[in-house]
């Protein structure tokens, strides 16, 4: 079952009025009447078609698991925790100069330096701080550009509206680097490949990264703005579990907030969400639970494969084995998220039956609803 | 505009009755003459600006209503015989000053307002019968049922205000005003005026010459009896008369352009011998004794004015005190529902009510008739809605607003003023003017929305409004709410023009009426003055004054000032040529492929742009598009193209 075709005006009844949006700007970007504007995406004006882009590609309208993934991975979506996987290891740059710029291993700032060195691809659609601490999405198109997007903000940003802005002649290869949602977007864009846009094609590589949550770039921005002083803030941090905490750092040193205190500020879609481990990417980066330093990196792809064996022979990266216990406590955690989503959307849609944006084969949806 | 100062007595000449009512003054020797423009009056102060340098005459454009009237009777306490000129809502601005005036008297110089009323409101954003103010003030009021009654009128009016001492009113309507007669000229005074506020004018008298109301129970008996004497001159007035048999079936009681709908469809009916028609040209005080004699013409009576039953009512109450043997007649009109009671009358309406009362069989326009001539009369005519033209920078700034409101999120509401972005209520401004009522009513209204925060109010408030309109009345609303700090911005639609009602220079033009440079009285310096945040932008910038809107929006705090300027097209059109040439790229454009859902022909809706039903895209109108390439920035594909000229 493929989406069904509407309009804006489901897209606002059916994902943004219910709090299900998840700012991924796949519905902005060429659209004259969504914008995205300050942690909203804002209408215009009244379009009256029946039929668009914004809603066929929103990873909140009904996504047919299967059929995406027989799309990106020839095979029907995996039962498997993590979904599907080539190999999971952990990783690290080799380059000890990035390192405290970086989130973790500068596995993904290394790998998309690497992709663009090597004409893999031309450009990279990142998410980058600006001076006031707003995530924006930025093209890189040069190593150097990929290093001003080091590090994560935790806030939602419309990346793929910057993908969507590419002028459709552009032949220019592509890389993303994206939240699950946003993955999902991406997904469905390989499914049936947009019209009027740059061609999905020329997105040849996918990093995705392990999400949790995301924090709403407003009203977490407006809460960060009232207790720090923006300009000097060098990084953000999650530091995994146990730590429990939001840290932020500056020149002076780190600032904590307790997680119960930010848990507020997340995007009330993410309880939505059953993906922790962006499943449909090529290769799929996060934190390494008790180890610092280092990426656990999922490769998902033939592509995704290639990369991280070329940085590992140009020695780029450092490859490690992922301890076990790391790799179990993942697939608990993404399982658990799975589980909790599923019936947190059963509870919202107030049907057993009715799960929503979430297409799953009966079989598996009964799994991770029992 | 016709040449008003030809002195060539005793030959005709074709003239508007806004230009009959400027020759008339002229005749009668005004040296003084101040008017606000507002459609239908605004060429009785263009065509007297216009000949005031060969006249030797004052004409000036005011910056409103009101101070145009004080300053008109500024000249008549001088001695000097002045007109003040306006359309209906000029009368309610002016009201206040009339009020005093009327007891206070004029000075030597007569002193005469005309104003000009616009059943239907075709131009105005309101419907309203001024001649009931002449009841409400006690003032002597006339009204011309044709042009050279129009001239000769006017003249008129100046002897009997000084006659009286008081102020006279002419009252005249958009069919008078801008329908087109001929007029026999009659002499230009030649002799020189000398003005002079004559201290003591009574010889007799020791007291200083004052012009107040007080004391004014004394003064008001006074103007009763100017009242009593006016209702003589009227009684005996050639501009009042009877045409029909001395014993009609129906007599029918009218003035003004009605008199003319009235006799085309008595003759229209062949009625002649059945039907009179008792025309008024004094309507107030009513010359009783002149109706009271054709009183018995019939026992039928019927009213034909436009919009309120003014002489209707006057007539009823005169026939209340008619001694009890007197006959009682029967009344039609609005009443009745004989003739409808808002709106223009035509000659059709006319035959209807006469028709329905002599129990005639009416025969409206023949259908087929009608179909063909509306077809004819359409057949030139292009299919849109009222629209702001090519190029205007409303537009522009209507889409900042637009866009700004939207991405601000909180439903912002834009308060709307007199002007031609008053259309912004409709799909030209996007339908975001939500308020409109008088000239300097937006500004008022948002002071009113900009205090509610203590009531859960957070919706942003923008007041639109022109310039001229800024400069009229809306510096003490803008004043208060720096004062009283409410929340709103004032968005200053300065286009540099008087547009509306055709160019008129104003305050910020630094041209005076009658063609000379003078100092520009800048709106930011003014507003600055007041110590509140003012910004300038260029709307056509559409992304800098979508930015400055929302910052201003977000940070609130007291009123403040947004100056969207840029020239109005119109203006800059004759002048200049295009900025750009502009083109749709066949390419680019993909029509109903885009999924812009067509937003430059259905959401922008420049009348530049057209939608080319054959080829399935946009093209440029190029007869129409003023080249300000402003769609290039609203088009999601980059396909509309400009190339500087």
């Amino acid at each position: 079952m493929a989406t069904e075709a509407k309009g804006c005006k489901e897209l606002f009844s059916e994902v943004i009025e219910t709090g299900l949006c998840a700012l991924c700007g796949a519905c902005t970007g060429t659209c004259p009447y969504l914008v995205y504007y300050k942690g909203r995406i804002a209408l215009l004006d009244n379009c009256a078609l029946l039929k668009g882009q914004c809603y066929e590609y929103c990873p909140r309208t009904y996504i047919g698991m299967d059929v995406i993934s027989q799309q990106v991975f020839g095979v029907p979506y995996s039962e498997e925790e993590l979904g599907t996987a080539k190999e999971m290891l952990m990783a690290r740059s080799t380059d000890t100069s990035m390192r405290e710029k970086v989130q973790y291993g500068g596995a993904v700032t290394t790998l998309l330096s690497l992709a663009l060195a090597e004409g893999f691809i031309d450009g990279a659609v990142l998410t980058r701080t600006s001076d006031d601490k707003t995530p924006s999405p930025f093209l890189a198109q040069s190593a150097d550009e990929v290093l001003q997007c080091t590090g994560s903000s935790y806030m939602a940003c419309p990346v793929l509206g910057r993908y969507n802005q590419i002028p459709k002649d552009n032949g220019n290869k592509l890389g993303i680097v994206a939240m699950p949602c946003q993955v999902l977007a991406v997904a469905k864009m390989k499914k049936d490949p947009p019209e009027n846009r740059a061609s999905i094609g020329n997105v040849k590589l996918v990093i995705g990264l392990f999400c949790t949550w995301a924090l709403s770039p407003d009203r977490f921005y407006q809460f960060l703005k009232e207790n720090l002083d923006l300009s000097k803030v060098k990084k953000f941090d999650i530091p995994p579990p146990p730590a429990n905490r939001f840290d932020v750092y500056t020149a002076s040193g780190r600032t904590s907030f307790p997680l119960e205190q930010i848990r507020k500020f997340t995007m009330p879609t993410c309880t939505y969400c059953l993906d922790m481990t962006s499943e449909f990417a090529d290769i799929s980066v996060g934190s390494v639970e008790g180890i610092g330093g280092w990426n656990t990196v999922i490769i998902r792809t033939d592509i995704g494969a290639d990369l991280v064996e070329m940085a590992k022979k140009k020695g780029k990266l450092q490859i490690g084995k992922l301890p076990s216990t790391n790799l179990t406590h993942l697939k608990e955690a993404s399982l658990l998220k799975k589980k909790r989503a599923l019936n947190e959307i059963v509870k919202k849609s107030g049907d057993k039956n009715n799960l929503l944006y979430v297409g799953l084969s009966p079989r598996l949806a009964d799994k991770l609803l029992a | 505009m016709a040449n008003i100062d030809i002195d060539a007595p005793g030959t005709s000449q074709l003239l508007i009755g806004n230009e009959a009512i400027a020759r008339g003054a002229l005749e009668a020797g005004i040296g003084f003459a101040a008017a606000y423009p507002g459609t239908p009056s605004s060429e009785i102060l263009g065509t007297l600006a216009q000949a005031a340098k060969e006249m030797g005459i004052y004409a000036e454009w005011s910056v409103n209503e009101k101070v145009a009237m004080e300053a008109a009777a500024g000249a008549s306490f001088a001695g000097i015989r002045a007109l003040a000129s306006m359309k209906q809502n000029g009368i309610n601005v002016v009201s206040d000053f009339l009020a005093n005036l009327v007891m206070s008297g004029i000075g030597k110089g007569g002193l005469v307002l005309v104003s000009c009323d616009d059943p239907s409101a075709i131009s105005s954003s309101n419907e309203q019968d001024t001649r009931p103010i002449a009841k409400w003030l006690d003032i002597p009021l006339v009204e011309p049922g044709d042009f050279q009654e129009t001239k000769d009128m006017t003249r008129w009016l100046f002897d009997l205000a000084e006659e009286l001492g008081t102020l006279c009113m002419l009252r005249s309507v958009t069919r008078i005003a801008h329908a087109r007669g001929n007029v026999r000229l009659g002499e230009l005074p030649k002799k020189q005026l000398n003005a002079y506020f004559d201290q003591i004018h009574d010889l007799k008298s020791v007291m200083p010459t004052t012009f107040m109301p007080i004391p004014s129970p004394l003064r008001h008996s006074f103007l009763h009896m100017k009242m009593d004497k006016a209702r003589e001159r009227f009684e005996g007035s050639a501009f009042n008369r009877y045409v029909g048999p001395n014993k009609a079936d129906l007599l029918i009681i009218t003035c003004g352009s009605c008199w003319l709908y009235s006799q085309d469809a008595v003759k229209a009916l062949k009625l002649e011998d059945r039907v009179g028609i008792l025309k008024l040209g004094t309507l107030w005080p009513l010359p009783e004794k002149f109706i009271g004699e054709h009183l018995d013409k019939s026992e039928k009576l019927l009213f034909v004015e436009e919009i309120d039953p003014f002489l209707e009512r006057s007539v009823m109450e005169m026939v209340a005190n008619l001694p009890p043997s007197s006959p009682r007649p029967i009344f039609y009109g609005k009443r009745s529902g004989h003739v409808n009671a808002y709106g223009e009358l035509n000659p059709d309406r006319v035959i209807k009510a006469i028709s329905t009362i002599l129990g005639l069989a009416y025969q409206p326009r023949d259908i087929e008739y009608r179909k063909k001539a509306e077809a004819f009369a359409k057949s030139n005519v292009p299919e849109r809605t009222m629209t702001f033209c090519a190029g205007c920078p409303h537009r522009a700034t209507f889409w900042a607003i637009k866009n700004a409101l939207k991405l601000d999120g909180r439903g912002g509401v834009v308060t709307g003023d007199i002007g031609c972005y008053s259309m912004a209520l409709g799909p030209t401004g996007f339908f975001q003017v939500r308020t409109m009522h008088c000239m300097g009513g937006g500004a008022g209204v948002a002071n009113g929305l900009g205090k509610l925060g203590q009531f859960g109010f957070d919706q942003p408030v923008l007041a639109v409004v022109g310039d001229s309109t800024f400069y009229h009345a809306t510096i003490p609303a803008l004043i208060n709410g720096v004062y009283n700090q409410s929340d709103f911005i004032l968005v200053i639609l300065d286009n540099s023009a008087t547009a509306m009602t055709g160019f008129q220079p104003h305050p910020g033009t630094g041209m005076t009426a009658m063609g000379e440079p003078t100092k520009v009285v800048s709106m930011e310096a003014l507003c600055c003055s007041l110590g509140t945040h003012v910004e300038v932008c260029d709307p056509f910038e559409l992304k800098g004054t979508i930015a400055t809107l929302l910052e201003m929006m977000a940070e609130g705090g007291g009123a403040k000032v947004a100056i969207m300027r840029r020239q109005c097209e119109l203006v800059r059109a004759k002048k200049e040529k295009p900025p750009y040439r502009v083109h749709v790229d066949p390419e680019k454009c993909i029509g109903e492929a885009c999924g812009c859902d067509r937003l430059c022909t259905r959401v922008f809706l420049c009348p530049g742009l057209i939608w080319d039903k054959k080829a399935n895209r946009s093209k440029i109108d190029e007869v129409i598009c003023t080249g300000c390439g402003l769609c290039v920035d609203v088009c999601p594909q980059g396909a509309i193209i400009k190339e500087a000229v």
